[in-house]
């Protein structure tokens, strides 16, 4: 399946310093940007070309990490170095601040929704993931905080269809939590990487996770089910495959497009890459296989990439120079 | 090399292993297992002593900003090595280095020798009196006296503060302050959102201190110096509160507290010296009166963190609307550690009082106060999920969660112990005569209140 990266656009987005993440909304109609600027803008098409709709530039006092839309796309969650998360929520084409959530010691390093709308988890270079709930009247509470990294945690994703949640970290390991009794306790640490593990996602049914590191791989990961012929430890979930040999750097970001379920990458050799799924592998041993390549994608490091959920093959990229692209996905197959 | 921390194990070794655990302190709890098993494995002849000295603080405790170095150091000095030491001295010659040993006890730790000497808990505590008593130390209290003192102090200023709070904005939410873990966390990370809303009434711990080193001493005819006054808590948050500075009293060098031991580390003191229950001889608690018509061993309201909640429940309703309070329903809301109590008359609401326990509660708990959202007029905050019969220095189990079975079988025994409000004891009527001078004499306020000093870190 050998396929094409075509870009449609670059825009100039965070003046003077890292545009550090970018997020489409469930729509696939906006796209939300950030930044060491501080700031966060909210991109949409007019005509052609992608333009900046609007500017939340009082939210934070430093870097603004990562941006996460609601399932609802009526809220917008800004995870920041200043240590606060933001909630934004959209009123026709304006965004205002509706609550800021304190506790972490230090700067929070990402946001994530539930897909269910109700909870949201941030993690924290302060080693901790915080479980928050929203209830009918927009108030915010913290549920759980759960220490189970033993560094800086990169990045939260939620489980496409369960109330499950993975955490990334500095101490090179991926961490699974769920509710047990009132609280939240992690239940599976995944180990495998030989460094820093900067992202995760789950695939569109959520029964595999890919991970992103330091040691420029990506390993996709697996729960193996009861009977598998393996013993059910708290290790439920095995590494099934490796992409190694691929990056020339540390990967930041990995994304799993729902729709067609392709892989892509955010590298810090500035290259993104989109890989494919051998239809004929065993499932239980999957391989992927590299079917496109944008060496030189950024000028600098790219820090993300997302797919668009409604337009398939759409996929936005960000980097260290401010700027992000719009790319067009293609294969033969 | 140490990877968590980049520091040779060597060096560690070299300083001391206190310096270890005062080191991994203020890194937080989790980085502290991972030096600590790397310290292991590396010098497997440590690991006998080093276990004890595992320093388990609250999450309150836990960022950098809460405890310094320093205070970290003198935290870990107070260990094993510490009174056998004491005791050491004791028995050499030279009289001028001799200490009368002082144990005072939180009731909340008897329920714990309760259940590991299977016995009910008046005989444990004779038994661990008696143990005591074997190794050179010459009296031992119950806490609950003091405890007392907090409770009615508490009391009073919640009326107070009830009554001012038209005028007073920072009067009504009241926090209770027996928790050195809230407190720390509070002055030091949260401030004045906080600060000025935590009842000024010192904690148990500290009245105790005052109790023996001021009280105590002068009775017997000694100085604060001569008595080195050891505390029996269930948790490790209380070691900070005994280096608290404005408890030291810095020109004569003297500690109204000198060490706090765990009751895992008593536990760990007796197993040291071979001793078991059936041989250790009974002794009777002491009373700092020195004699009392003992009416055996009650405890406070409550569900064992001396129930400031529900004293000052009663006392309100009684004080401020004449009513009589028997029954307290408490009705839990998000968790079992965020709970409610409410007094009604006539569909209205006149009391609306929490108990919140926990690091994750106290969040929401002040992420409310950021909104102006608290509708209570008291709230209970203690650091430890499942309140102080949970603590970390008696109820850490598996994976540094609460071993619930013992948790339970604790607060089972700490039930079945009579309650006396502290309002009808009258040892404690006595001594705001003897030893305060009256309810509102500058030596109470001065021995039973305190300030809070806000120094944010961040």
């Amino acid at each position: 399946m050998k396929g094409a990266l075509e870009l449609l656009q670059r825009v100039s987005a965070h003046a003077d310093a890292c545009c550090w993440y970018v997020a489409w909304n469930p729509a696939g109609t906006l796209l939300a940007s950030c930044g060491g600027d501080r700031a966060i803008r909210i991109w949409g098409k007019e005509g052609d070309s992608w333009e900046c709709k609007s500017v939340l530039a009082d939210g934070h006092q430093r870097t603004v990490r990562k941006v996460a839309w609601s399932p609802c796309g009526k809220y917008l969650a800004s995870a920041s170095f200043d240590a606060t998360t933001c909630i934004w929520k959209k009123t026709n084409d304006d965004f205002e601040s509706l609550t800021v959530l304190e506790g972490h010691e230090n700067e929070v390093k990402c946001v994530a929704w539930a897909p269910s709308g109700n909870l949201l988890a941030t993690c924290s270079r302060d080693k901790s993931v915080w479980i928050w709930e929203v209830d009918e009247e927009d108030e915010y509470e913290c549920v759980s905080v759960v220490n189970s990294h033993t560094q800086d945690v990169k990045h939260v994703v939620w489980h496409p269809t369960q109330e499950l949640l993975a955490s990334a970290s500095y101490d090179n390991k991926v961490c699974i939590y769920k509710e047990e009794d009132d609280d939240w306790e992690c239940r599976a640490t995944l180990e495998g990487h030989e460094s820093t593990v900067w992202s995760l996602a789950f695939d569109r049914e959520g029964r595999r996770l890919a991970s992103c590191s330091d040691d420029r791989t990506v390993k996709i990961w697996k729960e193996s089910t009861p009977g598998d012929g393996e013993s059910s430890t708290d290790e439920s979930w095995k590494c099934v495959c490796t992409l190694s040999g691929f990056h020339g750097r540390a990967v930041y970001d990995v994304a799993w497009c729902r729709l067609t379920g392709a892989l892509a990458t955010a590298c810090g050799d500035d290259g993104v890459r989109v890989f494919r799924e051998d239809p004929t592998a065993d499932p239980e041993q999957p391989v992927f296989f590299m079917s496109a390549h944008v060496p030189k994608a950024h000028g600098q490091d790219v820090n993300c990439v997302s797919w668009n959920p409604k337009e398939a093959g759409l996929l936005a990229t960000c980097s260290d120079n401010g700027e992000f692209a719009i790319w067009k996905y293609s294969s033969d197959s | 090399m140490c990877q968590t921390h980049s520091l040779s194990c060597t060096h560690l070794i070299n300083c001391g292993l206190h310096l270890l655990s005062c080191m991994c302190l203020v890194w937080g709890r989790m980085n502290e297992q991972i030096c600590f098993d790397n310290l292991i494995h590396a010098f497997p002849q440590v690991k006998e002593s080093t276990s004890v000295q595992q320093v388990l603080l609250s999450a309150c405790l836990s960022c950098d900003g809460c405890v310094s170095e320093d205070e970290g150091q003198r935290i870990s000095q107070q260990n094993l090595e510490e009174i056998n030491r004491v005791l050491a001295l004791n028995k050499k010659c030279d009289t001028s280095k001799h200490k009368i040993l002082v144990v005072s006890v939180c009731p909340q730790s008897l329920p714990f020798f309760a259940i590991k000497f299977q016995l009910d808990v008046p005989a444990a505590a004779k038994k661990l009196c008696g143990f005591l008593k074997s190794v050179g130390v010459l009296y031992v209290f119950d806490t609950t006296v003091a405890a007392s003192f907090s409770i009615l102090e508490s009391q009073r200023e919640f009326v107070q503060r009830y009554r001012r709070k038209h005028h007073d904005s920072n009067a009504m939410p009241m926090f209770t302050s027996s928790c050195p873990g809230w407190i720390r966390y509070a002055e030091r990370v949260l401030g004045s959102l906080v600060t000025p809303h935590i009842c000024t009434a010192r904690s148990p711990q500290q009245i105790m201190g005052s109790l023996v080193k001021d009280f105590f001493a002068r009775q017997q005819k000694l100085t604060p110096d001569q008595i080195f006054h050891v505390v029996v808590a269930p948790c490790f948050d209380k070691k900070l509160e005994a280096v608290r500075e404005e408890f030291y009293k810095s020109i004569l060098e003297i500690r109204d507290v000198d060490c706090v031991l765990t009751s895992g580390e008593i536990l760990h003191l007796m197993e040291q010296s071979k001793v078991t229950v059936e041989e250790v001889h009974s002794a009777p608690l002491d009373h700092v009166f020195g004699e009392t018509t003992d009416p055996g061993m009650t405890r406070h309201e409550g569900r064992g963190s001396e129930g400031f909640l529900e004293h000052i429940f009663k006392h309100a309703a009684k004080e401020l609307f004449g009513l009589d309070v028997q029954e307290i329903v408490y009705k839990t809301l998000r968790n079992r550690d965020f709970q409610e109590v409410a007094l009604e008359r006539d569909g209205e609401t006149l009391l609306q009082f929490a108990a919140v326990y926990g690091f994750r509660n106290i969040q929401t708990l002040v992420h409310r106060m950021r909104k102006g959202k608290v509708p209570y007029q008291l709230v209970e905050v203690l650091s430890c999920p499942g309140g102080c019969l949970s603590g970390r220095g008696q109820a850490e189990g598996e994976g540094g969660r609460p071993d619930r079975t013992l948790v339970q079988q604790m607060e089972e025994h700490y039930s079945s112990l009579p309650v006396r409000l502290p309002d009808t004891n009258p040892e404690v009527q006595r001594l705001y005569q003897d030893w305060l001078d009256g309810h509102d004499s500058p030596h109470a306020q001065q021995c039973l209140h305190t300030q809070y000093k806000i120094r944010l870190t961040v």
